[in-house]
């Protein structure tokens, strides 16, 4: 099988983790690295909660911390979802391990370098690494395959009525992405919200033994209650979508379209501007909007990855 | 039967001329008068136009002006869509009615004065004079029964990505408007666009022979050349669907939303935010239409302007 080298930007984050726990059990993924954002919690917080999934999963993969600020604005966090620890509150042994210290843009750039093209980037967070790469490395975007994007929405949002979160905390470093030249895949809230675990999902997947898949089930516990009560039927599995796609883009449906960021409106800060159903083009069809999601296939295809954690309990895939 | 006692702003326009044809043509309106607003065209020609429309519809009520610009920005004509005149494609008649001398403002405040019950205002261009009067008359607020509006999208936009035209030409009167406190049916591009007609009804339309047919069977195929070049099947006809919603809202789907208005920003100025998942704790402000049976659509606007040649409008 050719495996296809990736690099995880993140900031776990309940779903953050889940996607690391999904991504680490993808036989087609080869993580080649994970990044640190500040995003739901502080950088700080972000890394250690990456370095406990990373042990959990006996991920073998390095990771490196990136920025603790977006590129222009202050930080927001979203500590009343994700949790003050970023991970709904769940015990995890904390590795006793000493960080790199190369930054997360020395480092995307580095392996994008070695991969020569080949490389793609799963964002999971908001994208002010990718643009302190950018801005540092004038080459880079010809170095990269693809950019799989967990971030905005063609219609709507979740942190105000305009803007997706990731978007919203760093609207400069995501416009910055979108015009870089790389094509963009945007795993937005259109189908993200689509892909929700109901709770005897969750529990289904709790039951399916391993430490990994109990953990799986426990950072959505809290996020879940949350959810429920706001009347939705589950919690909504961004960052796990951005990773399926990675792999397995046939679960989707993928609409070519230019997007760019609104980084000025004063409702509308951090809205991503499709033209899919406006007259009005842009002039670079920049960015593939994810739209749909088979939802019943797509659970499917994680309660496969978790299983393959009860299989191999002590050795990570590859 | 109760008719509903309306006004009428707009910037005709061919949808605007389409919708006032039905306004005027429907036994449920009561058409209390006429404000033009610069918008397709400059201020001038919409007039101009208003005139002449209301010449072939026989309809006498008092036709007053608008200002010259929208509140703040500068106009945005499109003869692209409309043609020079701002009604290209039909012969009309020279006007046989005055232009009222007091301002468009000055009779909305009139009309809703005189007016023992509340008053349903349709705008069907931008909301300049809506948000003037409100700002110059708030007392008459309770005077205006709710607003039936052509405008915006919460999905998407048309002249922009993220703006529909009527918005985008005076964002911050729409602002005024959607922040006024008066119930508000926003028939945006989320129906509008879903109220075509296509060429084979322009004929149907044709073939009924009367005067108004005839103009509205030209309109029609002027509109729809624009359409064309877009892509489009058919001409949406955006400012009738504010009318329908009056006349026959069974026909259509709504939700109830809290919609702003953006007035800044490098892509989103005059764009409508609806706060789908109630982020801002607000009530709803707005009656958002999202369908609409076409089918019923077309044959509810096919009848009434058979009418026109029935002697019955």
């Amino acid at each position: 099988m050719k495996r296809i080298p990736v690099l995880i930007d993140c900031d776990p984050g309940v779903d953050d983790a889940a996607a690391l726990l999904l991504a680490n059990q993808i036989p087609e993924l080869d993580i080649q690295a994970v990044t640190t954002v500040a995003g739901n919690v502080e950088v700080e917080q972000t890394t250690v909660n990456a370095q406990k999934i990373r042990s959990l999963i006996n991920g073998t993969f390095p990771i490196y911390r990136g920025a603790e600020k977006p590129m222009v604005r202050t930080l927001v966090t979203a500590p009343e979802f994700h949790g003050a620890d970023g991970l709904g509150g769940v015990f995890l042994e904390m590795p006793q391990e000493s960080m790199p210290t190369e930054k997360a843009w020395d480092a995307i750039y580095r392996i994008a370098k070695a991969y020569d093209g080949e490389l793609t980037l799963i964002t999971l967070g908001p994208l002010t690494n990718i643009g302190i790469a950018l801005a540092k490395y004038r080459e880079l975007p010809a170095l990269l395959k693809r950019i799989v994007m967990m971030g905005g929405a063609a219609v709507g949002g979740n942190v105000t009525p305009a803007a997706e979160f990731n978007i919203y905390v760093d609207p400069e470093a995501a416009d910055m992405v979108f015009c870089c030249g790389v094509p963009v895949v945007m795993c937005g809230l259109d189908v993200t919200m689509q892909a929700y675990l109901t709770p005897e999902e969750t529990e289904e997947i709790g039951a399916l033994g391993s430490p990994q898949a109990r953990i799986f089930r426990e950072i959505f516990q809290d996020s879940m209650k949350k959810c429920l009560a706001w009347g939705r039927k589950g919690v909504a599995l961004h960052d796990p979508a951005a990773v399926l796609y990675a792999a397995y883009p046939d679960l989707f449906t993928a609409e070519k379209a230019g997007v760019r960021v609104e980084t000025k409106g004063m409702l509308t800060v951090g809205k991503t501007v499709t033209d899919l159903y406006s007259d009005q083009k842009f002039e670079e069809r920049n960015a593939f909007v994810l739209t749909d999601v088979d939802r019943a296939q797509f659970l499917k295809t994680i309660r496969m990855i978790l299983a393959r954690y009860g299989n191999q309990s002590d050795a990570a895939f590859g | 039967m109760k008719r509903i006692p309306i006004i009428l702003d707009g910037d005709p326009g061919h949808d605007d001329a389409i919708a006032w044809v039905l306004a005027n043509g429907s036994p449920c309106l009561d058409i209390r008068g006429i404000t033009t607003v610069c918008g397709n065209q400059i201020i001038e020609k919409t007039t101009y136009n208003a005139l002449r429309i209301c010449t072939l519809l026989k309809l006498e009520v008092p036709v007053a002006m608008g200002r010259r610009k929208p509140l703040i920005s500068e106009p945005i004509v499109v003869p692209n869509v409309h043609g020079e005149s701002g009604l290209d494609g039909a012969h009309l008649p020279e006007p046989q009615i005055r232009l009222e001398s007091e301002d468009a403002v000055t009779l909305l405040a009139r009309l809703l004065t005189e007016s023992e019950e509340p008053v349903t205002l349709v705008p069907t261009g931008p909301l300049t004079n809506i948000a003037a009067l409100f700002l110059a008359h708030p007392e008459l607020k309770p005077k205006v029964a709710r607003i039936s509006l052509m405008g915006g999208g919460v999905h998407h936009g048309n002249w922009t990505q993220a703006a529909e035209f009527n918005i985008l030409v005076d964002p911050e009167a729409a602002d005024v408007v959607f922040s006024a406190g008066v119930p508000i049916i926003m028939a945006g591009l989320d129906v509008t666009e879903k109220a075509m007609i296509f060429p084979e009804e322009m004929e149907q339309i044709r073939a009924l022979g009367n005067p108004v047919a005839l103009a509205v069977a030209q309109w029609l195929e002027f509109f729809y050349q624009f359409h064309k070049q877009l892509g489009y099947p058919g001409a949406p006809i955006h400012d009738a669907v504010a009318v329908a919603a009056l006349i026959c809202p069974e026909i259509m789907e709504s939700s109830a939303f809290y919609v702003q208005v953006e007035t800044t920003g490098d892509f989103c100025r005059g764009m409508t935010v609806a706060d789908f998942r109630g982020k801002l704790g607000k009530k709803p402000n707005a009656t958002v239409l999202m369908d609409i049976d076409r089918q019923a659509f077309v044959e509810w606007l096919i009848k009434t302007i058979a009418a026109y040649g029935e002697g019955k409008a």
